[in-house]
C-alpha cells in the first residue's frame, strides 16, 4: 500500500512537474529525473523485500515514459536499476540534511542520464555529439538536485503516514528510515 | 527473511527488470504502436495534464499581470522620457526636411529663372491677430538687394522688398493694402491691378480696374478659377509670374468694372525660403535668328 501510494503521488508529481518545468526558461532544457529520484527512494527504504520496490520503481518509470514521451521502457529500466542500487547501498549511506540530499539527488540525476545514454547506445539509437551528451548529463544532475529535496520530503511524509509506530514515523521524517 | 525467500525476492526483482527491457526493445522497433494499457494511462493523464497546465498558466498570468508589474512604473517613466526625446528628434528632422525642401525649391527657381536671383531664408514674420502672416523678413539686405525687388517662390509671387535693415529686408506681401501689382488674366488677357485687402483672417487680394465685357453675349474676361499673373507693365515685376487664381466674381449691373477677389498662389504661412529677383532678365536678341554678314572694312575683304 505504501509503494502504491508512492507510485500514485509520484505520478501526480510528474504531471505537475511536466507542466511547470517547461515554463522555466533557464532550466527548460534540463530534464529533472523525478521518477528516478522516487525509484531511488523506494530502493533506499525497501523494508521487507526488494521485489516490491523494484516493481513500484518500474511502474513509476513506465508512467514517466508515457507522460514524458520517451520510448516506453527506457525510464522504467533506469528506475528499476537505480532502485536496486539504492537497495544495495541503503545500509551504507544516510541521506539526511540539505547538503546530503542535494548531493544524492545530483548523483541520481547524473547516473540516470548516463544510463539513458548507455541504453541508447546499446539499442543503436541516434546520439548527440559526446560533449553535448555530457552537457545534458550535467544539466540533468542539476535539475534533479533542484527538485530532489522536495521529492524526498513528500515521499518521507507518505512513509510517515504509513508508519506503524511513533519511532518509525519519526525515523521516516528524519530521513533515517528504515 | 529466509535464504529461500531472499532468493525468490531477488529473482522476482530481476524478472521485473527484464520486463521493461523487453518492452523497450519492442517500443524502439515499432514506436508508433500504442498498447491498450498505454492508451488507458494516457487517457487518464491527458485531462490531468490539461488541468495542471491551465492552473499553471492562470498562476503565471496572475504573476505577469499583477505581481510582475512592480517594475512597470520605472519602465514606464523611462519609456516616456525616451518617447519625448524621440518626438523632439522627429520634430527637428521634420524642420530640417522642410528647410531642405525649401532650399531645393530655391535652387530649382534659380535654374529656371533667366534673371539674376538670390535665395533668402525667411527669418521672421509679423502675424495678424488671426495668426495670418502680414509681413515677412528675410536674411538678405544691402548691398545685394534693394527696395522694390520682386520676391517669388516656385508657387508664385510673394511680394517685393519694402525696407532694408542692414543685412535684412522686409517684404511687402501681395495681400498688403499698400501692395499694387499690374496683372493680367492668363486665359482672356484682361488687365487689372491687384491690390491687397489686408484681411486679418485670410490671404486675399482684390482685382481693380478690370473692365467688363463690352458685348452682352461676349466671353467673360474673368471667371472663377482663372489664373492671374504679372503683366510686366510698370517694370516693377517681370511678366508671367503667377500671382493667384480668381476666387470670386461679382458682376454688377452698373459701372464699368467688376469686383473680383483673388486668392494668392503662395501660402504665406508656410514660407521658409524665397527667391529675390535681383535684375530683370536680359531682353531677347532680335537678331539672334538672322545670319550676319561681315562688311568690308577699308575696301578689303576678309579671306
Amino acid at each position: 500500500m505504501r509503494i502504491a501510494t508512492c507510485v500514485l503521488v509520484t505520478y501526480v508529481l510528474l504531471v505537475v512537474l511536466g507542466a511547470v518545468w517547461m515554463r522555466l526558461g533557464f532550466l527548460a532544457e534540463a530534464k529533472p529525473a523525478a521518477a528516478v529520484m522516487a525509484a531511488a527512494y523506494l530502493g533506499l527504504t525497501a523494508r521487507s523485500g526488494v521485489a516490491g520496490a523494484v516493481g513500484g520503481a518500474v511502474v513509476i518509470g513506465y508512467l514517466a515514459d508515457l507522460i514524458g514521451g520517451t520510448p516506453v521502457g527506457l525510464t522504467a529500466v533506469v528506475c528499476g536499476v537505480i532502485c536496486l542500487i539504492g537497495h544495495l547501498i541503503q545500509r551504507r549511506i544516510l541521506v539526511r540534511g540539505l547538503g546530503a540530499t542535494l548531493g544524492f539527488a545530483f548523483f541520481v540525476g547524473v547516473s540516470a542520464q548516463l544510463m539513458v545514454v548507455l541504453l541508447r547506445a546499446v539499442f543503436s539509437q541516434p546520439m548527440a555529439p559526446p560533449l553535448r551528451e555530457l552537457w545534458f548529463v550535467l544539466l540533468s544532475g542539476v535539475a534533479t538536485a533542484v527538485i530532489g529535496p522536495a521529492v524526498l520530503r513528500i515521499l518521507r511524509r507518505i512513509d510517515a503516514a504509513f508508519a506503524r509506530t511513533h519511532r518509525e514515523r519519526d525515523a521516516a521524517l528524519e530521513g533515517i528510515a528504515p | 527473511m529466509t535464504l529461500r525467500r531472499r532468493v525468490v525476492d531477488w529473482v522476482l526483482a530481476a524478472l521485473l527488470l527484464v520486463i521493461p527491457l523487453v518492452v523497450l526493445r519492442s517500443s524502439l522497433r515499432a514506436p508508433e504502436e500504442v498498447s491498450t494499457v498505454d492508451e488507458a494511462v494516457l487517457r487518464v493523464s491527458a485531462p490531468l495534464q490539461a488541468g495542471v497546465s491551465w492552473l499553471v498558466d492562470g498562476v503565471g498570468s496572475l504573476w505577469s499581470r499583477y505581481v510582475g508589474l512592480i517594475d512597470t512604473e520605472d519602465e514606464n517613466r523611462e519609456l516616456r522620457a525616451e518617447n519625448e526625446r524621440l518626438r523632439r528628434d522627429l520634430a527637428a528632422e521634420r524642420r530640417r526636411a522642410f528647410d531642405v525642401e525649401a532650399l531645393e525649391e530655391m535652387v530649382g527657381i534659380k535654374q529656371r529663372t533667366p534673371a539674376d536671383t538670390a535665395g533668402a531664408r525667411v527669418i521672421a514674420g509679423e502675424l495678424s491677430p488671426f495668426y495670418r502672416v502680414v509681413r515677412i523678413r528675410i536674411d538678405r539686405g544691402a548691398p545685394e538687394v534693394s527696395v522694390g525687388m520682386p520676391v517669388i517662390t516656385s508657387a508664385g509671387l510673394v511680394g517685393r522688398i519694402s525696407k532694408i535693415y542692414g543685412g535684412h529686408s522686409e517684404v511687402l506681401l501681395t495681400t498688403d493694402t499698400q501692395s499694387a501689382v499690374d496683372v493680367v488674366i492668363r486665359r482672356s488677357g484682361a488687365r487689372g491691378v491687384l491690390v491687397g485687402e489686408g484681411a486679418a483672417d485670410a490671404y486675399r487680394c482684390r482685382l481693380e480696374w478690370l473692365e467688363r465685357s463690352s458685348e452682352p453675349d461676349g466671353e467673360a474676361p474673368v471667371q472663377v478659377g482663372d489664373i492671374v499673373e504679372t503683366s510686366g507693365l510698370g517694370a516693377a515685376f517681370p511678366a508671367g509670374i503667377t500671382v493667384g487664381h480668381v476666387a470670386s466674381v461679382v458682376d454688377k449691373d452698373y459701372g464699368m468694372f467688376q469686383d473680383v477677389t483673388v486668392k494668392p498662389a503662395v501660402d504665406f504661412g508656410q514660407l521658409r525660403g524665397v527667391t529675390v529677383l535681383l535684375a530683370p532678365p536680359p531682353p531677347p536678341d532680335p537678331d539672334a535668328e538672322k545670319k550676319r554678314r561681315s562688311e568690308s572694312a577699308f575696301g578689303l575683304r576678309p579671306y
